[in-house]
């Protein structure tokens, strides 16, 4: 009799022990997958720090295809077709007539003019800087009406989109986070609650959020109504490991799918994965570009000649090797490889020459060296601190004496907005696929330009830079934009481009096929993934 | 009574005062909540907008006496960057926090104390060495190293328990044996230390003399009257794991209270730390009052004094 209580408490036990974690379904295809952190929330209107269930919950107008190559290009999406006036300022728009939400109500005009209406009417909306070009986006900003002039709906599939002056790159902006395309019903039903909560955020994506436990989990379904092929995975299992350790575990396991290798150390890619799993490993294009900035207000970088000499004493290809084991290429110019605006003649004018910069910073007055600040965000990847030291040692080779100060992001962050950090390294990763995204940022105007603690001073390049996202016909502006890139990276040295990267992930056997999201951040669309 | 109430009275000016330096502190550090939002994508004007609306452009004074008013409300604000109400998020979070540190706490207290008897017994002999050792080494090594070892070699070497917190109480054991093993050892030590002093007082050779057994002497008569500093430092450590183990729930992925605050630090959420902060005062305070109380009950000569 004692003996079967004690095994009945036993099995009680154990029952009570592992009882929350429902088992699969023979046959089902689950996608597990780990973040190192947690979505904020899954309205793209109030975040830029994590688009990954936007993208597979909602759909955009168009969509930037990867191609096999490397290459990338706009292609349909719930937008069936469009034209472009002469002018380039009037986009007109068709929808598929068969997308649903996933609530099962048709998606209309009526709800792509209330996303873009609510991008600037939401008192916290953190997405407007792309779309301001709408018109009437300002009035709306400014406060003088709640009304969008610039959305002009037709019919239920028929609609236009008036900018107010042209930009050339407004089609790859519709293809990004931030114009996905929401439900008007919802977006007044749900109030406070969109983004927050799952049945309460509706999209037409391919997938809808059916669980989500803050900052652990969250699970995802198909979309019923969804209106292309249905995603490959029956559900999405995603787990946040804030310790990079805990998710590479998590990976061997089994516990997950796919691992970014961005969240783990590169001594273990190079060291486990690398050899382990070589035929598992996913490398595409990262659509960005690592630079190391430099302020040409803080002195002696004023001086050119002091610029140049630090573009040619800082081994670049070495950093590339040693940090990333070689996996991206040198880029020359401010465009990432593979990206629109990348041209292959604005390449090789940066060499490694400690020599030449020695001679160029003696004939610059400074044989004897100066003093550098190289500020560090503390909050970023080991990576970045890792560029810094070889730069700084590069630096010391050639006679300046550079140092690394760390800042926390925010101070970090700060500092450099005021435009008063001396020199940095940062990736920019394309927010949309056209070159203006990153010139414009960067050399768009003298408030842009100190924003980033560059303080470029030449007004005419900046207004060049401005007028070139007007340009209607393609090859002119294309071609402007490559003469800014030469002028302001070789000319004017104003920036150091280093490299654009690889992304790189390591898929289990499960998984069949994965393409990652084209701008190359972690953030991707479980769309893209097939399972076996 | 009178002295419960006027502990909780006392509570009040050091939440106060708590509020006001983190509030203080956060403020003065460089950097702003807007940056951090806003990552790489800004212009000055959206900046200006976000400041105003988070209405950071108050002044301080009434930006804190806002917070006070709210927070007395029950309405702690809303996390900047989760952009939810931050009393949900803490109440959300907590469940989390208390499984683990209850289950941390039964681990360090049944182990603690039974190891610490022991040890006493056995006072100079191989056992007292080895669970003093092990009690030494629970209370120096970091919790992080307990944490990593334990995951590597009982889940993904040995695969008896899982990797990373999914639900399940048996995903709990872990680390809740990472951090109550530290608390262990502290428990242990001063327990040993405790019991033999009691050991030698002269009712206990009176308890011997009346003929009861060893066990009976210890459990009954020297135990007891060993445990008073044990039981503060119980409710203590108690009250700090329901305050958040930070490394431990980072590491065995636990939504809970630590990895909460953890994420309001990073991000510059305001609202957030400060409630996270309020929040956990408050436990340490009742923490504190509940080992005061338990003292009275376990010593009636305290009773008598208040």
């Amino acid at each position: 009799m004692r003996l079967k209580s004690v095994i009945t408490t036993i099995l009680a036990a154990a029952l009570v022990l592992g009882s929350a974690v429902p088992a699969a379904a023979d046959g089902e295809k689950i996608l597990k997958l780990g973040w190192n952190k947690d979505i904020q929330t899954m309205d793209v209107h109030k975040t830029t720090d994590n688009y990954a269930i936007p993208l597979s919950i909602f759909d955009r107008l168009l969509e930037v295809q990867l191609n096999d190559d490397g290459s990338t290009e706009l292609v349909n999406s719930i937008a069936n077709e469009y034209s472009i006036s002469d002018d380039g300022l009037v986009y007109s728009f068709t929808l598929r007539d068969d997308v649903k939400f996933s609530d099962g109500t048709p998606l209309t005009s009526a709800d792509v003019e209330a996303t873009f209406t609510r991008m600037f009417t939401l008192e916290d909306s953190v997405q407007t800087d792309f779309t301001t070009c709408i018109k009437g986006a300002q009035d709306i900003l400014d406060g003088k009406t709640d009304q969008l002039e610039g959305i002009q709906v037709k019919d239920d599939l028929n609609f236009d989109i008036v900018l107010e002056t042209p930009f050339a790159g407004f089609l790859s902006v519709l293809a990004t986070p931030t114009c996905c395309i929401m439900s008007k019903a919802n977006l007044e039903d749900a109030g406070s609650d969109f983004g927050l909560v799952p049945e309460k955020t509706i999209g037409s994506g391919a997938y809808m959020v059916k669980e989500w436990v803050t900052n652990d989990s969250m699970t995802l379904v198909r979309n019923p109504y969804y209106w292309g092929e249905p995603g490959s995975a029956d559900e999405v299992h995603i787990k946040v490991y804030p310790e990079a350790a805990s998710m590479n575990m998590a990976f061997q396991t089994g516990d997950i799918d796919i691992l970014d290798c961005d969240f783990i150390d590169a001594a273990i890619l190079e060291s486990t994965y690398k050899t382990a799993y070589a035929d598992q490993i996913v490398s595409v294009n990262r659509l960005g570009t690592y630079f190391f900035m430099m302020n040409t207000k803080v002195e002696p970088m004023q001086d050119l000649k002091v610029r140049k000499a630090i573009q040619m004493a800082i081994d670049r290809q070495s950093i590339l090797d040693s940090i990333f084991g070689g996996a991206g290429v040198l880029v020359d110019g401010l465009y990432p490889a593979g990206s629109i605006g990348f041209t292959d003649e604005n390449q090789g004018w940066l060499k490694y020459d400690p020599e030449g910069a020695k001679a160029l910073l003696a004939e610059a007055g400074y044989a004897d060296g100066f003093d550098l600040e190289l500020a560090a965000d503390s909050s970023a990847s080991e990576n970045r601190m890792n560029i810094l030291q070889i730069a700084q040692q590069n630096l010391q080779d050639v006679g300046i004496n550079a140092h690394i100060e760390s800042y926390d992001e925010s101070s970090w962050l700060a500092k450099r907005k005021s435009g008063e950090m001396s020199c940095f390294t940062s990736p920019w990763t394309l927010d949309y696929n056209d070159p203006s995204n990153l010139i414009d940022t960067f050399f768009g105007s003298p408030e842009a330009t100190k924003g980033r603690s560059i303080n470029y001073e030449d007004t005419d390049v900046m207004a060049r830079v401005a007028a070139a996202s007007s340009i209607v016909d393609e090859d002119e502006r294309l071609a402007e934009y490559a003469a800014l890139e030469k002028k302001i990276v070789e000319e004017d040295a104003a920036v150091l481009p280093l490299f654009s990267l690889q992304h790189q992930y390591v898929i289990s056997d499960r998984v069949e096929h994965f393409t990652p999201h084209w701008a190359g951040y972690s953030d991707f669309n479980v769309y893209g993934v097939t399972m076996k | 009574m009178k002295r419960v109430l006027g502990r909780i009275a006392g509570m009040i000016p050091v939440l106060l005062g708590v509020t006001l330096l983190i509030f203080i502190l956060l403020r003065v550090v460089p950097g702003d909540p807007v940056s951090i939002l806003l990552g790489e994508h800004y212009s000055q004007e959206t900046i200006d907008r976000l400041t105003r609306v988070m209405d950071l452009d108050k002044p301080l004074i009434q930006q804190f006496f806002s917070y006070v008013g709210n927070a007395v409300r029950g309405n702690l604000g809303e996390s900047y960057t989760m952009k939810r109400p931050v009393t949900t998020l803490i109440l959300q979070a907590f469940p989390s926090t208390v499984k683990l540190a209850l289950m941390a706490a039964a681990i360090a207290w049944v182990i603690g104390i039974l190891a610490g008897i022991i040890a006493a017994v056995r006072q100079n002999k191989l056992l007292d060495h080895l669970f003093m050792g092990m009690s030494l080494a629970g209370v120096s090594v970091p919790i992080f190293m307990t944490s990593l070892f334990l995951q590597y070699v009982l889940s993904f070497k040995l695969k008896l328990f899982p990797l990373t917190s999914d639900g399940r109480l048996i995903s709990l054991i872990l680390p809740a044996i990472a951090l109550g093993w530290n608390s262990a050892g502290s428990i242990a030590r001063m327990t040993r230390s405790g019991l033999i002093d009691v050991m030698q007082q002269d009712y206990i050779d009176t308890a011997k003399a009346k003929g009861l057994t060893k066990a009976s002497v210890i459990l009954k008569h020297a135990l007891k009257n060993s445990m008073l500093p044990v039981v503060t430092m119980m409710a203590i450590q108690l009250s700090s794991m329901m305050s958040g183990a930070v490394i431990t729930e980072s590491i065995f992925s636990i939504p809970g209270i630590g990895r909460l605050a953890t994420s309001a630090i990073q991000n510059r959420d305001m609202p957030l730390l400060q409630g996270t902060v309020l929040f956990t005062t408050i436990i340490v305070i009742i923490g504190n009052l509940a080992a005061d109380l338990l003292y009275s009950v376990l010593d009636p000569r305290i009773r008598r004094a208040v």
